[in-house]
C-alpha cells in the first residue's frame, strides 16, 4: 500500500513538470533563438517575411504561441520542421524506429557484457580481472562517446574495411515491409535472412559505440554490489548452512545485487538517449538524435521544441519506473526473502 | 558521458575547527597519493595544467588571437611527422599540436569558469532553499526537478543552439544546466544540519544563523561538494567538447571538440590524425578528473570504505 | 552462478561471434549487382545514404555496370519543395523541376543558345516572335502534348501555369521574375500564347522564360489537387510533381532518394534510363560512393576533389563557372546601435571608397582559391560572372596587394587608430572560410584591425540577410544564379535595385545617377556588342569603386563514373546543371 501512494504521489507531480518543461523549452527558443529564421529563404523583402510569419504564427502574442504549441503539442500539430520540409509529426516515427533500434541494441550490448564482466570481476575480488573491470568502468566513464564512435569507425571502418555507413543497404531494406519500423524485428517478420543480417551488420559499431560507456558503469556497479553483497551476513549464513558457493551466489547475492543495477540501467536510459545524438551524426544513421543535431545548427525551432519534449517526457517516465521498481526490489528484501 | 553524482550521505557533523579540516587536508592528500589509480590521475591533472599554463612557452602563439587554430591554406592535411607539423594539420591547415596544446587552455578556462559558478550559484540557492524552507524551498525544487528532467547533454545543447554558437554561449549553457547538483547537495547538507541536535543546542547557547552556517554547514559540505566539483572538472569538459563537436563553438577555434567534428569528414580518405590526437585529449582530461574524484569519494566518505 | 555468469557470457560471445561472421560474409561479397549497394523503390522509413558496401575502396567487379537500368546521381542537399510556384532559386527542388516539367524555351546543352521546349520555336524579331517594339513574344504551342497523367497540354495550360505562379505569389518563390517583366498573357487559342511585357526587355527569353518558375502544367492536374488559393502553398503539388518532361516522378523518400522513370510519351527524345537521386549531403560519403560505383555522377565539394582524383573508374570532370559567385557586402546602411558590442566602425566607415577598396586589396584572393575552392575557382570582375554576357578576362579584378592596402588605410585615416568590424556568415561551409580569410588578411596586415567572424546557424543567418536594413556592417554569401547581366547588375550593383537600396549605395558611389542609367540603359539594348561596351564601362567604375569583395567564383567540379555516356552540363541550368534524360550506361 505504501509502494501504491509513492507512485500515485509521483504520477501527479508529473503533469506539473512536464508543463514546467515546456515552459523553459517554449521561452528558450523565443528568448534566443529565430524561430523564423528557418523557413526564409535568401533575401526577402520585409512584406515577405511577415508573410512568412503569419503562415507559422510567429506574428500572435507569446503567450497565444506558447498555447497554440502547447495544445498542439497535445493534439498531434507538432509544427513545420524546416530542415525535413515536412511536418514534425510525419517524421518522428520513422526516425524514432531508428534510434529506438539503436538503443535498444546499445542496451543489450551494455548490459550483458556490463554485468558478465561486472561478475567476473566482482567474483575474483582484488585480483587481475577484478582491477581489469575497475580500469575499464572509469576509462568507460570518462569515455568521449564522439571520439570512441570515430576510433571505431576508423579501426575497424577505414583500417579492416569494415563498417558500413548508415542504417541498411537500401535495397533490401526496401524489399521488406516495416510494420514496427525496427528494421532487425521487420526482417524477422519477413523471414528474410539477407536483410536481418543487414541490419545487424550495421548495428554492430554504432552500437558498440553508445553503449561502451554505459557498460562501464554497469560492470562497475555490478561489481560492486555484488562484492558488498558477498559480505552480508545472511549470504553467510548461507554459506554456513552448506549451500555450495554458485547457489549462495545465485540465489542471495545475485538477487540483491541486481537492485542497484535495476537503477542504474534506468538512468543509463538517460546517457543512451543523449549519446545517440553523437552517435547519430558519427554513423549517419537515420535518427532522431541526427535530427535534432541538423535542427540545432540550422535553428529549426520547431523540431528542437519537439524533441527536448519528447526526451524528458520519455525521461521521466522512465526515472519514474526505475524509482517503482526500485522501492519494490527494496521492499521485499527489507522484508526478508 | 557518465555524469557522476557524488553520495548524498549526510555526513555527521564532525566537530572541530578548521585546524582539524587543514589536519585532515593532509592525510586525505597523503591517501590520495598512495593509491596508484588516483595517483595516475593527479598526474595526468598536473600535467595537462601545465600543458595549459606554459602554452605560450610550448608552441609560438597565434596572432593576434592565439586562441583561434593558424590557417596555413598552403599546408592542408599533412600528415603527421611533416616538418613543422609533427601532429599534422587540418584540412584548414592548422597545426594539430597547436590544436592539443591551446585546447588544454581553452579546457582549463572552461572548467574553472562553469565549475565555479555552479558551486556558488548551488550555495546559494541550495542555502536560501534549505533554510529558508517553505514555499520558496518548494518552489525552488520544483525549479531544479524540472531542470532535472531534461537530460543534461540535450538542455545544454538546446540552450546554446538558442543562444548561438559561440564559446561564451557554452559557458552559459552548460552553467545553466550543471548547478542544480550543488543546489540538492546543498540543501540536504543544510536540512540535516537543521534538524540535528547539535545545532539547537548550538542555538541555545546563542550562535546566530550566520556563525551556525558558517561553522558547520559549509565545512560539512565541503566533502561532497568538492567530490562532486572534481569530477565536474572533467564532466564539464567532456560535453563542452561534445557541444563543440556538434558545431556550437565559433569559428576556427583551438579546440579540441571543434578539431575532432573538422577532421571527421577526411576520415574515410584515411586522414585519421586530426580527429585522433584532439579526441585522445578529452579523453585523457575527463579520465584524470573521475580518477582524482572517485578517488577521493572513496576516502572521504566513510560509508563506501566497506566497498573497497 | 557460474553457470549463470557462463550463459550471459557465451550469450555475449554467441553474438559477438555472429556480427563477426555476418561481417566476414557481408564483406566477401564481389558480386557486381548486390555489392554495390543501391536503393530502389519505396522503402517507406528513412535510410540515409546508402552503404558503399563494406570494403570501401574496392571498385566493382570488371565489366561490370552498377545499376544498369537506372541512373545514379547524387546530391548534396534536399530539396524543400518541387511546385515551380514555391521552389526557391538555387535549391535543391530546382533539379527535379528541370527533369520533370518542360518550359516554353530551353537552354541548349552546348551554352547560352535557346531551343524550343514545349514552344515549336524560339520567338525572333525576324519571324514576328518578338514584336518591333520588344514587348510581345507570341509564342507557338506544339500539338498533342500530355502531362505524365495524360491530360493534354496546350497554350491555355501555358496561361494557366504562369497565372498560377503570379496568384499564390509566395514569399520564397522566384515569382518576382514574372510579377517584374510581365504585364500580361492571353491563349487566344489551343496553340497560341501570347506575352505583353512592362517594358521591353532583351533578357525576357533568357533570364525568365527558361526558369522553373516558368515551368508548365496542366490546368486539370492543379484543380483535381487543391487548386490554387492566394499566398497559399500546395502541400500536394509541392510534394507530387505532374508535368510534361522527359522524367515522371514516382516516389521521394526523405533524408534517402528520389525516384523517376521514363516518360514513354514525351514529345521529345525520350530518356535512356530511369532515374534515382540519392540525397548524400556529406561529401566524403559522396566520394566514397563513386568510388564504389554506386553512384554515376555525384556534385564534389572543392576539397574532396583531391579524394576523387585519380580514382579507378572515375572521372573528374572541371566544368565551366558556377554563375554565384561568394562575395562580402559591405554595408553602407546599418545602424550603428544595433551593431555587436565590440564593433567600433561609425556609420559612414564604408562610404569611403579608400577603405572599400583596400579592403578588396587586403583579402587574400589565392588563399580562398586554392585553399577553399582547390583551385577551382578565379576571382570575378564586377558584377559579370564568368560565363555571363559581358565577361572578359581584360576586365579589372581585384588581387591582393598589401602595400597598397596599406597605402589606402593610411590615406583614409585608419591605420594608426585600427578598428574592430565583425563579419556573418553560414557556419559550417565556404562562406565560413571566405570570412576567415578575409580576417586573416587584414588582422594580418595590421594588428589593430580586428575582424570577428560570426558563424551563425541558418536560420539566424538567413534572418539577418532578409532584414531591412541589415544589423551588421559585412556578411557572407554566394549570389543567386542568373542568366544574364542585367539581373546581376540590377540586383547588386545598381543604387536602386535591391540590395543598391538595402545597403545604401548611393551613400557610397561617386556618381550613382550615373551608374544607374547605365544600367538602365544597358537592359533595353538589344545588341549584345553595344551591351558589352555598357558593362564593361561599368566594371571599371565599379573597381574603382567596389561595392563588395568578390572571394572567388567556384568552377563546378563533378566526378562521374567512367561508363557514363553523353556526359554534358551547362550551368545556366540549375545546379547540378545536368540534364539526365541525355545520358546513358554501358
Amino acid at each position: 500500500m505504501q509502494i501504491r501512494d509513492y507512485v500515485l504521489r509521483r504520477m501527479m507531480v508529473l503533469p506539473i513538470l512536464i508543463i514546467g518543461t515546456s515552459i523553459i523549452v517554449f521561452t528558450l527558443t523565443r528568448v534566443g533563438g529565430s524561430p523564423i529564421g528557418i523557413y526564409l529563404s535568401h533575401e526577402m523583402t520585409p512584406e515577405e517575411v511577415a508573410e512568412i510569419e503569419e503562415r507559422y504564427g510567429l506574428d500572435d502574442p507569446l503567450p497565444v504561441q506558447y498555447l497554440t504549441w502547447a495544445g498542439g503539442m497535445l493534439t498531434g500539430d507538432w509544427g513545420w520542421s524546416g530542415v525535413a520540409a515536412a511536418p514534425v509529426r510525419q517524421v518522428f516515427p520513422d526516425k524514432l524506429g531508428a534510434t529506438m533500434e539503436l538503443s535498444v541494441a546499445a542496451a543489450i550490448v551494455a548490459v550483458s557484457l556490463g554485468i558478465g564482466l561486472g561478475t567476473y570481476g566482482g567474483a575474483r575480488r582484488d585480483r587481475l580481472p577484478d582491477h581489469f573491470a575497475r580500469v575499464f568502468s572509469i576509462s568507460g566513464a570518462a569515455m568521449p562517446i564522439f571520439w570512441f564512435g570515430i576510433l571505431l569507425l576508423i579501426v575497424f571502418g577505414v583500417g579492416l574495411g569494415w563498417a558500413p555507413i548508415g542504417r541498411s543497404d537500401a535495397d533490401l531494406f526496401a524489399s521488406i515491409a516495416h510494420p514496427t519500423g525496427l528494421y532487425t524485428v521487420d526482417s524477422i517478420l519477413a523471414g528474410n535472412w539477407r536483410a536481418f543480417v543487414d541490419a545487424i551488420w550495421h548495428l554492430v559499431l554504432p552500437a558498440i559505440a553508445l553503449g561502451f560507456g554505459t557498460t562501464a558503469i554497469i560492470t562497475r556497479m555490478m561489481r560492486s554490489s555484488l562484492v558488498e553483497t558477498m559480505s552480508e551476513e545472511y549470504v553467510d549464513a548461507a554459506r554456513a548452512k552448506g549451500l555450495p558457493e554458485k547457489l549462495v551466489l545465485r540465489r542471495h547475492a545475485r538477487r540483491n545485487a541486481l537492485i542497484p543495477t535495476v537503477t542504474v540501467i534506468g538512468l543509463s536510459f538517460g546517457f543512451l538517449l543523449q549519446g545517440t545524438v553523437v552517435v547519430e551524426i558519427i554513423f549517419r544513421w537515420p535518427g532522431l538524435g541526427r535530427w535534432m543535431a541538423d535542427a540545432v545548427l540550422r535553428g529549426d525551432q520547431a523540431t528542437i521544441m519537439a524533441y527536448v519534449m519528447f526526451t524528458s517526457v520519455l525521461f521521466l517516465l522512465v526515472n519514474l519506473a526505475v524509482d517503482v521498481m526500485y522501492a519494490y526490489l527494496d521492499r521485499r528484501v527489507v522484508l526478508g526473502a | 558521458m557518465a555524469v557522476e553524482t557524488a553520495s548524498r550521505v549526510s555526513v555527521a557533523p564532525l566537530a572541530g575547527g578548521l585546524r582539524t579540516r587543514l589536519g585532515r587536508f593532509g592525510e586525505i592528500s597523503r591517501e590520495v597519493l598512495a593509491n596508484p589509480t588516483t595517483l595516475v590521475g593527479v598526474i595526468l591533472i598536473v600535467a595537462m595544467i601545465a600543458m595549459a599554463a606554459f602554452a605560450p612557452l610550448l608552441i609560438e602563439p597565434n596572432t593576434p588571437d592565439p586562441y583561434q587554430m593558424p590557417r596555413d591554406w598552403g599546408a592542408l592535411n599533412e600528415p603527421p611527422g611533416t616538418p613543422g607539423h609533427i601532429l599534422g594539420t587540418t584540412q584548414q591547415g592548422g597545426d594539430v599540436l597547436y590544436g592539443v596544446i591551446w585546447g588544454a587552455r581553452i579546457s582549463l578556462r572552461l572548467s574553472i569558469i562553469v565549475v565555479s559558478v555552479t558551486v556558488l550559484i548551488g550555495l546559494v540557492v541550495g542555502s536560501l532553499a534549505g533554510f529558508l524552507g517553505g514555499k520558496l524551498d518548494e518552489f525552488l525544487m520544483r525549479l531544479v526537478d524540472v531542470f532535472l528532467s531534461i537530460p543534461e547533454l540535450i538542455f545544454a545543447l538546446a540552450i546554446a543552439a538558442v543562444l548561438g554558437p559561440s564559446f561564451g554561449n557554452i559557458i552559459l549553457a552548460l552553467a545553466a544546466v550543471f548547478w542544480v547538483k550543488y543546489a540538492r547537495i546543498i540543501r540536504g547538507q543544510v536540512i540535516s544540519i537543521k534538524q540535528n541536535e547539535y545545532v539547537d543546542a548550538a542555538r541555545v547557547i546563542g550562535d546566530s544563523g550566520l556563525r551556525i552556517y558558517m561553522k558547520d554547514v559549509l565545512p560539512n559540505s565541503i566533502t561532497p561538494v568538492v567530490v562532486q566539483a572534481t569530477l565536474d572538472m572533467g564532466n564539464v569538459v567532456l560535453i563542452g567538447a561534445t557541444l563543440s563537436f556538434i558545431g556550437l563553438a565559433e569559428a576556427g577555434l583551438a579546440e579540441w571538440g571543434v578539431l575532432v567534428s573538422q577532421g571527421q569528414a577526411g576520415i574515410s580518405a584515411g586522414r585519421w590524425w586530426a580527429s585522433t590526437f584532439p579526441g585522445l585529449m578529452v579523453f585523457l582530461w575527463a579520465l584524470a578528473f573521475n580518477l582524482v574524484g572517485d578517488g577521493l569519494r572513496d576516502i572521504l566518505d566513510p560509508r563506501t570504505e566497506a566497498k573497497r | 552462478m557460474k553457470r549463470d555468469m557462463g550463459r550471459t557470457r557465451s550469450l555475449w560471445v554467441i553474438g559477438l561471434a555472429l556480427a563477426m561472421v555476418t561481417a566476414a560474409c557481408t564483406g566477401d561479397t564481389t558480386d557486381t549487382t548486390e555489392a554495390s549497394d543501391t536503393t530502389s523503390p519505396t522503402g517507406t522509413p528513412d535510410t540515409t545514404a546508402p552503404d558503399p558496401g563494406s570494403d570501401t575502396t574496392a571498385p566493382p567487379s570488371e565489366g561490370g555496370v552498377s545499376n544498369p537500368d537506372t541512373f545514379v546521381h547524387a546530391a548534396d542537399d534536399e530539396p524543400t519543395s518541387l511546385d515551380p510556384a514555391q521552389v526557391e532559386a538555387g535549391e535543391g527542388g530546382e533539379t527535379v523541376i528541370l527533369q520533370v516539367y518542360d518550359r516554353l524555351v530551353e537552354f541548349s546543352p552546348d551554352g547560352p543558345d535557346l531551343v524550343p521546349g514545349l514552344a515549336a520555336e524560339v520567338p525572333s524579331t525576324d519571324d514576328g516572335g518578338i514584336s518591333e517594339d520588344g514587348t510581345v513574344y507570341t509564342f507557338t504551342i506544339r500539338e498533342g502534348v500530355v502531362d505524365h497523367e495524360g491530360n493534354p497540354v496546350d497554350a491555355t495550360d501555358v496561361k494557366y501555369s504562369w497565372d498560377r505562379a503570379l496568384t499564390m505569389d509566395l514569399p520564397e518563390s522566384n515569382v518576382g521574375l514574372l510579377a517584374d517583366t510581365v504585364a500580361s498573357t492571353e491563349a487566344p487559342d489551343a496553340s497560341t500564347f501570347v506575352v505583353t511585357l512592362n517594358q521591353p526587355n532583351a533578357a525576357f527569353l533568357n533570364s525568365v522564360v527558361t526558369q522553373s518558375v516558368a515551368s508548365i502544367m496542366s490546368e486539370e492536374f492543379v484543380e483535381a489537387n487543391g487548386g490554387v488559393e492566394a499566398g497559399t502553398p500546395n502541400e500536394f503539388i509541392a510534394t507530387n510533381p505532374v508535368g510534361t518532361g522527359p522524367y515522371v516522378f514516382e516516389a521521394w523518400n526523405r533524408g534517402e532518394n528520389m525516384l523517376f522513370t521514363v516518360n514513354e510519351s514525351y514529345w521529345g527524345t525520350p530518356a535512356n534510363l530511369d532515374l534515382r537521386i540519392e540525397i548524400v549531403p556529406d561529401p566524403d560519403v559522396r566520394v566514397l560512393g563513386v568510388r564504389a560505383g554506386d553512384f554515376d555522377t555525384i556534385e564534389t565539394d572543392p576539397s574532396f576533389v583531391g579524394d576523387v582524383e585519380g580514382a579507378e573508374g572515375v572521372t573528374v570532370f572541371q566544368g565551366e563557372f558556377l554563375l554565384e559567385p561568394i562575395h562580402i557586402g559591405f554595408n553602407l546602411n546599418y545602424p550603428v546601435e544595433e551593431l555587436p558590442a565590440e564593433d567600433t566602425v561609425s556609420a559612414d566607415f564604408f562610404y569611403d571608397p579608400l577603405i572599400r577598396r583596400a579592403f578588396n586589396h587586403a583579402f587574400d584572393y589565392d588563399a580562398f582559391v586554392d585553399g577553399a575552392l582547390g583551385g577551382f575557382g578565379a576571382p570575378t570582375p564586377f558584377y559579370l560572372p564568368q560565363g555571363v554576357l559581358g565577361f572578359s578576362e581584360e576586365l579589372p579584378v581585384y588581387s591582393q596587394d598589401l602595400a597598397m592596402a596599406e597605402q589606402l588605410f593610411t590615406e583614409a585615416g585608419v591605420w594608426d587608430e585600427g578598428f574592430t568590424v565583425s563579419v556573418i556568415a553560414e557556419g559550417g561551409n565556404l562562406f565560413e572560410i571566405a570570412a576567415l580569410v578575409l580576417k586573416d588578411s587584414l588582422e594580418g596586415l595590421n594588428p589593430n584591425f580586428t575582424v570577428n567572424v560570426l558563424a551563425l546557424a541558418e536560420a539566424q543567418f538567413d534572418e539577418a540577410h532578409a532584414s531591412d536594413p541589415v544589423p551588421y556592417a559585412l556578411w557572407v554569401k554566394n549570389a543567386d544564379p542568373f542568366a544574364d547581366p542585367h539581373a546581376f547588375q540590377s540586383e547588386y550593383m545598381d543604387p536602386n535595385g535591391n540590395w543598391g537600396q538595402v545597403h545604401g549605395m548611393a551613400n557610397g558611389y561617386q556618381d550613382p545617377e550615373t551608374i544607374s542609367s547605365m544600367i538602365d540603359e544597358a537592359s533595353v539594348i538589344t545588341d549584345p556588342t553595344e551591351r558589352e561596351a555598357i558593362y564593361h564601362e561599368l566594371s571599371a567604375m565599379f573597381y574603382d569603386d567596389p561595392m563588395w569583395i568578390i572571394a572567388g567564383n567556384e568552377i563546378a567540379v563533378m566526378a562521374y563514373r567512367d561508363w557514363v555516356q553523353g556526359f554534358v552540363m551547362n550551368p545556366l541550368w540549375p545546379r547540378p546543371s545536368l540534364k539526365f534524360a541525355l545520358f546513358d550506361k554501358g
